[in-house]
């Protein structure tokens, strides 16, 4: 057993973690998620719309992961063998706001896409990160296969209180670990 | 047969009330599950040939706690084809039922307001 449990604990604590997913992600399981962490933001009492804002860039940050991770693994006991999205999400507490951390393996073009975007978001205040949802909104609708990538960023970085920090770091087999850093 | 369609909510789906007798159709609870489109589909299916009759005035009430931008996506595509039947003796009037603590529900409620030309939206928010 190389792992000690009461150290691992103790440094998710020491970093004010307090929920933290790592492994597959699927559409319903998405949903238990979703139900573990609402149970969690009812305890922490907070005014609906931080709570809701928490919840949001969960559910969006999902969806991303299961749209973007290059890391795929195949459940084959699932009534139809698939691959899964693997991905990682961390949610914390830091003085009064939260911090989400979310993590999953990119390819270099997705690396690319991702970058622009959310360089672009950055450079956005809060007004016009809403008048560039609903533009995007607005061209979306021209396009009814797409699934909506691009305002799933948008609806994060419109509930995030700073600029999303993100990092891509190489890996041995050409892919980038992509993490996201969100302050609420 | 008037069309009668009605889903309890789950998680992640809105509970969905489609009654054609009644003209009247009703969204309520959490949308945000990754099949989106696909869960909008039959809604869309009927609305897109039931709109395109003469039906009088069709009332959606659309009293939301929490959706996904997915669902901001499927939304405006209904109201879209609402606004667009809204013309002649057919009238369309979509009431956009949140709190006053909603953020999400209410900045979507008021750009769809500016979106629409037609249809008669009403914002109804409560504390």
């Amino acid at each position: 057993m190389n792992l000690n449990i009461p150290d691992y604990v103790k440094s998710l604590v020491d970093n004010k973690i307090s929920v933290m997913y790592s492994g597959p992600v699927w559409a319903d399981g998405i949903d238990g998620m979703a139900e573990m962490l609402q149970r969690r933001l009812d305890i922490d009492n907070l005014p609906l719309n931080a709570s809701q804002s928490v919840f949001s860039v969960f559910v969006e940050q999902m969806s991303n992961i299961l749209m973007y991770s290059a890391e795929k693994e195949t459940f084959s006991e699932l009534d139809n063998a698939r691959d899964l999205s693997k991905g990682v999400f961390i949610l914390g507490i830091k003085e009064e706001s939260y911090f989400i951390y979310t993590g999953n393996l990119v390819g270099n073009k997705n690396a690319d896409i991702l970058k622009k975007r959310i360089d672009h978001l950055n450079t956005l205040d809060k007004k016009e990160l809403r008048k560039f949802f609903r533009e995007r909104t607005h061209a979306e609708n021209d396009n009814p296969e797409s699934k909506g990538a691009g305002l799933g960023l948008i609806e994060v970085a419109r509930r995030a209180s700073s600029k999303i920090e993100y990092n891509f770091e190489p890996q041995d087999d050409g892919m980038q670990y992509f993490t996201m850093y969100i302050e609420i | 047969m008037a069309f009668h369609l009605k889903m309890e909510k789950t998680t992640s789906t809105p509970y969905v009330l489609l009654d054609e007798e009644k003209k009247y159709m009703k969204l309520e609870g959490r949308s945000f599950h990754d099949g989106v489109m696909e869960f909008f589909e039959p809604i869309n299916n009927w609305l897109e040939s039931y709109l395109c009759t003469d039906f009088g005035t069709f009332v959606f009430d659309c009293g939301m706690d929490y959706f996904n931008s997915s669902t901001i996506k499927a939304l405006f595509v209904i109201i879209t084809k609402m606004d667009r039947a809204s013309v002649g003796d057919n009238k369309v009037i979509v009431n956009w039922i949140t709190t006053s603590d909603n953020e999400i529900i209410i900045e979507c409620g008021e750009d769809f307001s500016e979106d629409v030309c037609n249809l008669e939206f009403n914002l109804v928010i409560s504390e």
